[in-house]
């Protein structure tokens, strides 16, 4: 593996594989990864995917994930057109109606637990007072309790990111979720090093990226993880790679932020 | 008789403001934060206000607490995206115990305006239960209701509330701009709703009466107080007219992050620069540089 570039565009390829035809998928305003994997998915296996913010496969090549940030380069106005819809107001509970918010949402968090429970509300001290504020929940919280399948994200792979119990919580993970009386809990955690999914309400190793180790990653990861051997990520395939370029003729992909060794011990 | 027109000035509506208020502000990320109003704020020197904004805020609500004026603050989240992804004098106030947060997401931050819009005692919601969040707000109860867990959302009603709009017209009808940025309108019909007392618009322009009528669709809230105010939301974006000006949102997350990590001066010299310095808004604005602004403006939609 080549840094960065490589690592996004394998990201964005194992995000993509795990999305299907017919759902909607939800995510950040500005996460330009995942909006490339969905814009992927859609070219490759699932064109009724329908991203949460209304991109469709046909404009995402003129659109490029730029288009999404407000950087002034991308004169982000010009977006608009494309744009099939825009709900201004998050108040959706039912999952039956073909307005409903999402199937699949793609969530991160400053802290990540071993039973998938996110917290953007911050980090305590050794006084088990709050001691490193986060920004809030901002869009995470309902919708991560009641979309059918959750997928967590992640642009570190660190022991300050993946933790025994999160400090705080933003969207429950399996068994916050079926204390509460929530069914399921998140189905994949992906990020620099691995992606990992759940057994037993626990995350577990299910790949690691060609450029690491199971050893790293465990080495960075703040709970066990099953031991035994781990396969390998599967690479872009070439049909994934035809398929970047056309999504994201730009290589917008390149300029994301990742760090290929997880991020500081 | 002729139909009284709303308008008013940025002073007049300044004064509306006493220690102590809930307020209402517009802006979602970096669009549409009401700013000239902001900075007049500030100049008067209030203290002890909640505030109300987002669902997920920026600058607004973060240069009120940077500069002391803030008690509580009623937002899902308060960053600058990528500039910044958890706004500096927010952190540093929350991290010293200056603040209070009412915890929340975005949902039950409309949920709870939306209760004060109805005028019910509370709404119930399902997204949230199994989190920190009832914990952390005493008023926010996790509830069993026919063998359903859910949140009981109590209202949240500002005191008066405070946009930032594309155009108004002198009748205090607000209005979006015909093209804007991730569509039209955020959380102004929310907040407006839900409101007790006065609902003040910005307006980059006063538009004549034909324009509206020949569009109500784009009528976001009526009955408002409306003061004529171009480029009342920089360093923030005005959907359909200006993109936000990363630039100055860089220079203030740099010194409010000096100020977080023990050197007041940048921070202090921004605020004299930004906010205590010009005495108008249109000060601020000859601050700014006309050039640099045109550079900001969107094609006319």
């Amino acid at each position: 593996m080549s840094g960065e570039p490589e690592l996004a565009r394998l990201l964005a390829c194992v995000v993509a594989r795990e999305l299907r035809d017919g759902e909607i998928v939800a995510f950040g305003l500005h996460a330009e990864l995942l909006l490339v994997a969905a814009l992927l998915a859609q070219r490759l296996h699932a064109p009724n995917l329908t991203i949460r913010h209304g991109l469709r496969v046909e404009r995402g090549a003129e659109i490029g994930p730029a288009a999404w940030t407000a950087e002034r380069s991308s004169r982000s106005h010009e977006l608009v057109e494309y744009l099939e819809a825009h709900d201004a107001v998050l108040d959706v509970a039912n999952p039956s109606s073909p307005m409903r918010f999402c199937d699949v949402f793609l969530v991160g968090g400053l802290q990540i637990d071993r039973e998938g429970s996110t917290n953007l509300i911050g980090i305590k001290g050794a006084d088990g007072r709050l001691a490193v504020r986060g920004p809030g929940s901002i869009g995470t919280t309902s919708i991560g309790t009641l979309a059918r399948h959750v997928i967590l994200f992640s642009t570190e792979h660190t022991t300050r990111r993946f933790v025994e119990t999160v400090d705080y919580v933003s969207v429950p993970g399996w068994r916050r979720r079926a204390a509460a009386g929530l069914e399921g809990g998140p189905t994949l955690c992906v990020t620099p090093l691995a992606v990992m999914d759940f057994a037993d309400g626990r995350m577990r190793l299910r790949s690691v990226h060609p450029h690491t180790t199971a050893e790293e990653v465990r080495r960075r990861t703040g709970f066990p993880l099953t031991a035994g051997p781990v396969p390998l990520t599967p690479p872009p395939t070439p049909a994934e790679r035809a398929a970047l370029e056309i999504v994201d003729p730009f290589d917008r992909l390149a300029g994301f932020d990742l760090r290929p060794d997880g991020g500081p011990r | 008789m002729s139909r009284a027109e709303r308008v008013a000035d940025l002073a007049e509506v300044a004064a509306l403001v006493r220690d102590g208020m809930t307020v209402g502000l517009s802006g979602f990320s970096y669009q549409n934060p009401p700013m000239a109003i902001v900075r007049a704020l500030i100049r008067r020197g209030l203290k002890d206000l909640t505030i109300v904004s987002g669902p997920t805020s920026g600058m607004e609500t973060d240069l009120l607490i940077g500069a002391g004026c803030v008690r509580r603050v009623v937002s899902a989240g308060v960053a600058f995206e990528r500039v910044s992804g958890i706004a500096p004098a927010f952190r540093r106030a929350a991290e010293r115990g200056e603040i209070a947060v009412w915890e929340c997401d975005e949902c039950l931050w409309h949920l709870a305006l939306k209760a004060a819009a109805w005028g019910l005692p509370y709404v119930l919601w399902r997204g949230g239960v199994g989190t920190s969040l009832p914990d952390l707000n005493p008023d926010l109860a996790e509830v069993t209701e026919d063998g359903r867990r859910y949140l009981r959302v109590p209202p949240v009603q500002p005191d008066i509330v405070f946009l930032h709009v594309a155009e108004a017209d002198a009748y205090g009808n607000a209005r979006a701009a015909r093209q804007a940025y991730l569509g039209r309108s955020f959380s102004e019909r929310a907040l407006a709703l839900a409101c007790r007392g006065p609902v003040v618009v910005t307006a980059e322009r006063i538009a004549p009466d034909g324009e509206v009528t020949g569009s109500p669709e784009r009528t976001l809230v009526r009955g408002a107080l409306v003061v004529e105010t171009p480029w009342g939301a920089h360093p923030g974006g005005a959907s359909g007219r200006y993109v936000p000006d990363l630039e100055h949102y860089r220079e203030y997350a740099a010194a409010g992050e000096a100020r977080r990590q023990g050197d007041p001066v940048p921070y202090q010299r921004y605020l004299e620069r930004h906010v205590y310095g010009p005495e108008e808004h249109e000060d601020y604005v000859r601050t700014i540089g006309v050039e640099r602004l045109q550079g900001l403006r969107m094609g006319e939609a």
